[in-house]
């Protein structure tokens, strides 16, 4: 489904961030990526969305055969790629559900679906929320305005739901989260595993992978993928912290 | 321009109002000597008249009601008592007042005019504004509301609230240059609620010329609410005065998104302690379009307040001014004000002048302003994309929030959704 290969990406003040990423997620796979802070972990997750500010100099990335890197933003998007964000942004007068309902009809067109309606969106809108145990009253505010950041956090993974994407990155999805909201998150990309699908979760913390278990844990530093192992390196690294890293480094 | 002065003389002594004359001739006269304002002049600086000086607007023939229908655009859908001027005089055919409440009076300016004459005109022509002058030279009709507090005799008091809005529709139908000068008046008396929905549409190349007196009695409240939307080629100068008397209330709104030229200047005299001005509005222009929002909102009493806010979206070649300057004089103690204006600029062209101005005479007050001028927020922009809607679908839900947010700063449901809707269809003339 995806591949990522010798990626090289800088920002726009010529700092080199990653420096030779090679990753394949197949379908049905979940990936951790784990790594210490500023390792480039946010900045594969922005690469992968299209967002502004980094400059591919190296590498690839195909996904469903097709160059990622290629394509814009929304059509990475309309493709079936999605990006929780790790700082959700807030949008003055945007209602969350017009947002919301905008975002699955330009989906669902790409898909050859038919458009929801009013009526059908909201009858959508509530069978998630109920799988999903979130309440009603994120609904009608703007666009994560005034929203804590457990708020914040549980509309990302409410927007996945809705949108159920092929591809799903989590960028930080589970820091700064009570247990009650990390189980929402965990439950949120577990209801949305299935063969097809597949998940990147970059976390900082193991905490996240007690809920959703990977198939394939990555430790990335200094802008590359380090090790890669199964759910017991995600343990490994949370007894003896990421310093080992550079002692293996060294070695 | 002298020509254009000359002209506007000439046009003057062609004419064939009969009513007024002498009043008519002290105004032209005015405007003889002041002539167009140009940019030396502080109140003029930033607002670009060129169309009112390379071509000469005759005065609309007198006596004449071109043939026009209401357009179903125009219609602010929820029962009202509608009156309709067309090119600047009272449209019997397109009007429908149904039963107005007793007490209640709407009715041609043209009717009320002779003998309101006096009070028409005189603070006009002290003022060194050429345009009220030409008003008070050309104006034949307008709509003129008035209310009594009380009927005569054994009736029972009204009820404060009149029981359906007004609306009040401008429409031009020009097929040649013309100018249409309306005078307009609206007096709410002591206690009374009301709200007025006003707008200004139409065709081809023409300049509405527009004056409205309001006077709100002591404890009385007027929502206002006024869509600009002339034709392309329009040009449009509104003028309003508000004066507002103790606990008394104006809750104004204005959509600017028509014309080729517009300026609305609204002149607020607080009169009366505890009285409350909101002025509030939002500018949209594309194209070549010039706007200018011109307000002065002066505090002469103590203890009153004011709210202002005002967005405006400035896109391709447009220029938008904002000029707003609250006063507060040394009577006004305890005065709480407040001006806010916001813009978006969208295009590498387009231009944006903003002065807010506060002129403080009295010390125990609490009063600000701000102006601030910005692009569309980009992190905003990519989160939208990033669920899938297009660079234009995003861009279009931001500057759709960005004016949604002033428009619902109207308080009347009809009159919200009646603005929300011309907003919606300039944002998608704007896909084009």
């Amino acid at each position: 489904m995806l591949e990522i290969t010798n990626l090289h990406a800088r920002l726009a003040d010529g700092r080199e961030i990653l420096k030779g990423v090679d990753l394949t997620v197949k379908a049905g796979e979940v990936h951790a990526i784990m790594g210490p802070n500023g390792s480039g972990k946010s900045t594969l997750a922005g690469v992968l969305a299209g967002r502004p500010g980094y400059e591919v100099t190296a590498g690839s990335v195909a996904y469903e055969g097709r160059d990622l890197l290629a394509l814009a933003p929304d059509e990475r998007a309309r493709e079936g790629l999605f990006l929780a964000f790790q700082y959700p942004v807030e949008i003055p007068g945007v209602n969350n559900m017009y947002f919301l309902r905008a975002a699955l009809n330009a989906v669902r067109r790409q898909r050859g679906e038919a458009e929801l309606d009013a009526g059908q969106f909201l009858k959508a809108v509530r069978a998630k929320l109920k799988l999903l145990d979130i309440g009603e009253d994120l609904l009608q505010r703007p666009v994560n305005v005034g929203f804590s950041g457990g708020e914040k956090k549980r509309n990302e993974i409410f927007q996945m739901a809705m949108l159920e994407p092929k591809l799903a990155i989590l960028d930080e999805t589970d820091s700064g989260l009570d247990i009650d909201a990390l189980r929402v998150v965990a439950n949120g990309v577990n209801k949305l595993r299935s063969p097809e699908r597949a998940a990147i979760l970059i976390t900082h913390y193991q905490r996240l992978l007690d809920y959703v278990v990977p198939d394939v844990v990555h430790v990335l530093s200094h802008g590359r993928i380090v090790r890669s192992g199964d759910k017991s390196l995600a343990t490994e690294l949370e007894c003896r912290g990421y310093a080992f890293l550079d002692d293996a480094a060294a070695e | 321009m002298s020509d254009i002065r000359t002209g506007y003389i000439e046009a003057f002594q062609k004419q064939r109002a009969k009513s007024r004359e002498a009043a008519r001739r002290a105004a032209i006269a005015r405007f003889g000597e002041l002539g167009l304002p140009t940019r030396r002049a502080e109140n003029w600086r930033f607002t670009n008249l060129r169309p009112l000086e390379q071509r000469l607007f005759p005065p609309a023939p007198a006596g004449t009601v071109p043939a026009a229908t209401l357009p179903p655009l125009y219609r602010l859908g929820v029962p009202s008592h509608r009156f309709v001027l067309v090119n600047g005089r009272f449209a019997p055919a397109l009007s429908d007042m149904g039963d107005l409440p007793l007490g209640v009076s709407l009715r041609p300016l043209a009717e009320s005019a002779p003998a309101l004459a006096p009070a028409l005109d005189a603070p006009f022509l002290r003022e060194s504004n050429p345009f009220l002058a030409l008003n008070a030279a050309f104006f034949e009709d307008g709509f003129d509301l008035s209310m009594t507090d009380v009927v005569a005799g054994e009736q029972p008091s009204p009820p404060p609230e009149l029981d359906r809005p007004i609306e009040i529709l401008h429409l031009a139908v020009a097929a040649n240059p013309v100018s249409l000068h309306t005078r307009n008046r609206l007096c709410i008396p002591p206690g009374r609620r009301c709200t007025i929905v006003e707008t200004f549409a139409g065709s081809g190349p023409y300049w509405t010329n527009a004056v409205l007196e309001i006077a709100i009695g002591d404890g009385a409240a007027l929502r206002h609410i006024v869509l600009q939307d002339e034709g392309k080629e329009a040009v449009h100068l509104g003028h309003r005065r508000i004066r507002l008397g103790a606990g008394a209330r104006y809750d104004g709104f204005t959509l600017a998104l028509g014309s080729q030229l517009s300026r609305q200047d609204t002149i607020v005299t607080i009169e009366g302690e505890r009285a409350e001005c909101l002025l509030n509005g939002a500018y949209l222009l594309r194209g070549s379009q010039e706007a200018t929002i011109a307000t002065l909102i002066d505090h002469a009493a103590p203890g009153s307040a004011t709210r202002e806010v005002f967005k405006g979206v400035v896109a391709d070649r447009a220029h938008g001014v904002f000029q707003g300057k609250i006063v507060v004089r040394q009577a006004a103690q305890k005065t709480d004000a407040h001006q806010l204006n916001k813009n978006l600029l969208l295009g590498r062209q387009a231009v944006v002048d903003t002065k807010p101005e506060l002129e403080i005479y009295a010390d125990d007050v609490k009063c600000s302003h701000g102006a601030a001028i910005g692009d569309l927020d980009e992190n905003a922009l990519f989160y939208l994309r990033a669920r899938g809607l297009t660079a234009a679908e995003a861009r279009r839900m931001l500057i759709d929030a960005f004016a949604g947010e002033a428009i619902d700063l109207v308080a009347d449901g009809a009159a919200r959704s009646y603005l929300r809707r011309h907003l919606e269809r300039w944002l998608a003339a704007r896909e084009e």
